[in-house]
């Protein structure tokens, strides 16, 4: 697992390469819980390279929904092969989280 | 020739008694003149031959005598020699010579009296020589060489030739015959010098073999004091005895022993060493044993600290172990202040814990200002390649007070104790993984009570399962409750995680699925909605669920009167379904968010109700994602589609033989790899009976 940031004005991408289960999940959970995160107004995560996503991996970014919400930050999901898309949705996550097909889209939201 | 050899030698001990009494009888004959008429004088050939054979029996029998020595019991051996022989020919001797001195008249007058001591005495002494000298050959033997012991044969074999001497020759010593003398006591001399079991003694012995040493050369000087002087008693009937064969025993006999005394005196001082080392062993040998005897770690550092403080003779000593206790594990005539000194000042220097010896400590300035009392120290660290368990500190009083041996030793001492404390904490730790396995195994017996054993029984549906955890514990759950006797309530889910904290949660669940069936009241019109359930378990969980983790669920009240039934559906996989009038086989898609991703009450808003009649012949198949998500060797997931396809193809056999199916395909699918994740399969077959009263 590679998390890939790359930061531009009041946004804040990042490129999650390989698979999200629970060892790797530490390595976002980390990069979320940075206090500055909430500096920015919107957080995108590309995940064009994200093979497979485990309920660890699903958990982190439901722990953190919450207080991104609190603080303004919209957290928006782009680019999800249907396999993870799959997983996000029969947790019913895809009517809680905003998941776009493409990078523009998400970057004009 | 052995054989010859070996019988001549029961022949050795009557042939000296034999030719003792008949020296005896030469010696009387001649001393009393009447009975000389009588019977004849004995020549003076006859005596020497007799004196001659004595001796030669005497010695043939001691030597053919078993080794006296046993093991390395040297100080009963030279004890039993002055004790016996020594003993009995110095008395008899002294009594003789002192009688002598001190009635004269008396003795001297009575020649028959004179010669029967004399011939007692002779035999006595020469008992007493070859007793020594073959306790001499004892101690010459010991671990010696076999070099040595041929050396020894010839020495025999030349002495003995030399009991002819005096047969041969006249009254005094044939000058030619000096030098073959004078070689066999340089051979006596050089064997003398073989005194190696000297430094077997300890202390304590060594000092009891100085004094028995002196005391049978004191004996031996009384013998000698004897026969000089009968030498010049005129009452004296017959020659005298053997002067070369005599004079070299007694002579080797005497420097051996006088050999022996000095080699011991001058080991004297080195026996404490002696002594120091043989403790060192002892030591090594205790702390050997007690590393199979598996004992406390405690007792393997008083082992230690003791023995280190035994063996290198410390005036002080403590031992830390590496925790933040500021007290010493164990201390030995050393004060506080001298310990924190110590440390103190070796930590400044940054030599803590590393191996150090100073020989001098007042020439250093740091320990010279502390003003110990002490002028040597090692300190010696307890580590292992990956740990460090303690220092043992030990203190002398003088300079150059430890050596590199004492350093090697201790070097020695604590690897056997850092050897032996990790053999302690291995054998720790593995009674500990055990209580923790025996711990798993109980709390995969109390999840396994958890799961329902009794199938709901009726004969308008069948229900089978199916449930496997990837671990010890699982994560997956399910649960039936009969509400009525039409209506049964059917839970199935999985908690996110795996292991022991998800086992907790899947209590939790089953507690709160249990409680939340109280609330269903269709007597009272009030029949539990689904949708209000997984609200209801979602605002409980809310309170003990940790945020980054979340149950899914699927939750279902099946109603045989109204032959349909309700549905709910918590993020959990979608519900597989065989319709048995359209054929068609399709998963039940409605939405809903997995419990405990929000906590308030909007959740409520994210859950749909789903109703749906069954019909005679339907199939539903509820599993968890360990199921849809096991993969194979090329990583692939087994997926929902297969899954379908399987039902299609498999829906009119029983509910236990469809299950059946599902479980081999999968099996097929996975080739033999162990599941990754929990897998559960409910199975329910719906069927036309009427319920049984």
């Amino acid at each position: 697992m590679k998390i890939v940031q790359n930061a531009a004005n009041d946004t804040l991408t990042l490129g999650l390469d390989g698979e999200l289960d629970a060892s790797s999940s530490v390595l976002l959970d980390n990069e979320l819980t940075k206090p500055e995160i909430l500096n920015y107004r919107k957080v995108m995560i590309d995940c064009q390279r994200l093979n497979y996503i485990s309920s660890a991996g699903l958990g982190v970014f439901i722990s953190h929904l919450q207080r991104f919400q609190d603080a303004g930050v919209k957290l928006v999901f782009f680019n999800m092969q249907e396999k993870v898309h799959n997983v996000f949705e029969i947790l019913g996550l895809d009517s809680l989280m905003t998941i776009v097909p493409s990078e523009q889209e998400a970057t004009a939201i | 020739m052995i054989a010859f050899r070996e019988k001549l030698l029961p022949a050795a001990l009557p042939l000296a008694v034999l030719s003792w009494l008949a020296l005896l009888v030469c010696m009387l004959l001649r001393a009393h003149q009447p009975a000389a008429a009588q019977w004849g004088t004995p020549p003076d050939w006859l005596i020497l031959a007799t004196q001659a054979a004595f001796a030669a029996g005497v010695f043939v029998y001691e030597r053919s005598r078993p080794d006296r020595l046993r093991g390395a019991e040297f100080v009963p051996l030279l004890r039993q020699l002055l004790l016996g022989p020594g003993l009995l020919a110095t008395a008899v001797v002294g009594l003789h010579l002192a009688g002598h001195w001190l009635l004269p008249e008396t003795i001297g007058n009575q020649p028959i009296l004179l010669n029967t001591l004399y011939t007692i005495n002779l035999g006595l002494f020469v008992y007493f020589l070859a007793r020594t000298c073959y306790t001499w050959r004892s101690l010459v033997h010991f671990r010696a060489q076999p070099s040595t012991r041929r050396e020894w044969e010839w020495f025999e074999l030349l002495l003995g030739a030399t009991l002819l001497f005096r047969l041969v020759q006249g009254r005094e010593l044939h000058w030619p015959l000096l030098p073959v003398m004078a070689v066999l006591a340089g051979l006596g001399v050089y064997l003398s010098a073989h005194q190696q079991w000297v430094a077997y003694l300890n202390r304590r012995q060594k000092w009891e073999v100085v004094f028995l040493q002196a005391a049978i050369l004191g004996g031996m000087a009384v013998c000698l004091v004897y026969f000089l002087r009968l030498q010049r008693e005129p009452s004296l009937a017959g020659p005298l005895a053997q002067h070369a064969f005599l004079l070299l025993t007694g002579f080797f006999a005497a420097f051996y022993a006088v050999m022996g005394l000095l080699v011991t005196l001058f080991n004297l001082p080195t026996a404490g060493v002696f002594e120091q080392k043989r403790e060192e062993i002892l030591s090594m040998q205790r702390l050997a044993q007690l590393i199979q005897k598996g004992q406390s770690e405690q007792e393997v550092y008083n082992l230690l600290f003791d023995s280190s403080v035994q063996t290198v003779e410390a005036d002080a000593a403590w031992l830390d172990l590496a925790d933040d206790n500021p007290t010493p594990l164990l201390e030995y005539q050393v004060d506080a202040d001298t310990r924190q000194g110590i440390c103190q000042l070796l930590s400044d220097y940054n030599i803590g814990h590393i191996e150090y010896l100073n020989n001098d400590l007042p020439h250093s300035a740091g320990f010279r200002a502390l003003g110990l009392g002490y002028c040597s120290l090692i300190v010696m660290p307890l580590r292992s390649s990956k740990h460090h368990y303690g220092t043992l500190y030990l203190l002398k009083r003088f300079r150059q007070g430890f050596d590199r041996e004492n350093l090697s030793l201790l070097q020695i001492f604590t690897s056997q104790t850092v050897l032996s404390i990790e053999n302690l904490r291995l054998l720790e730790d593995s009674l500990q993984n055990e209580r923790v396995k025996e711990e798993l195994k109980i709390a995969s017996l109390v999840q396994e009570g958890l799961i329902p054993k009794t199938l709901p029984a009726d004969s308008w549906f069948e229900i089978r399962w199916h449930s496997l955890p990837a671990r010890e514990v699982g994560g997956d759950f399910y649960d039936f409750l009969q509400l009525s006797s039409s209506r049964i309530a059917i839970i199935i889910g999985d908690v996110s995680g795996k292991g022991t904290t998800a086992a907790f949660h899947v209590a939790q669940m089953k507690g709160i699925f249990h409680s939340l069936m109280l609330l269903d009241r269709p007597e009272k019109g009030q029949p539990l909605q689904p949708s209000k359930f997984m609200a209801m378990a979602n605002q409980a969980l809310s309170h003990c669920l940790e945020r980054s983790s979340f149950i899914t669920a699927s939750f279902y009240i099946i109603d045989y009167k109204e032959r349909g039934f309700a549905f709910a559906r918590a993020g959990h996989c979608h519900t597989l379904y065989y319709n048995a009038i359209t054929e068609e086989t399709f998963y039940f898609q409605t939405e809903g968010l997995g419990l405990g991703i929000i906590r308030d009450a909007s959740y409520e808003k994210r859950i749909k109700n789903m109703y749906y009649d069954y019909n005679p012949g339907d199939v539903m198949v509820m599993y968890t994602d360990g199921i849809v998500e096991a993969r194979n060797a090329e990583d692939e997931e087994y997926g929902e589609a297969r899954l379908r396809q399987l039902l299609a193809r498999s829906h009119y056999l029983e509910a236990e033989d469809i299950k059946q199916a599902i479980i081999n395909d999968l099996e097929q699918f996975s080739r033999g790899l162990p599941p990754f994740d929990d897998q559960t399969l409910l199975i329910i077959k719906f069927k036309n009976a009427q319920p049984m009263a």
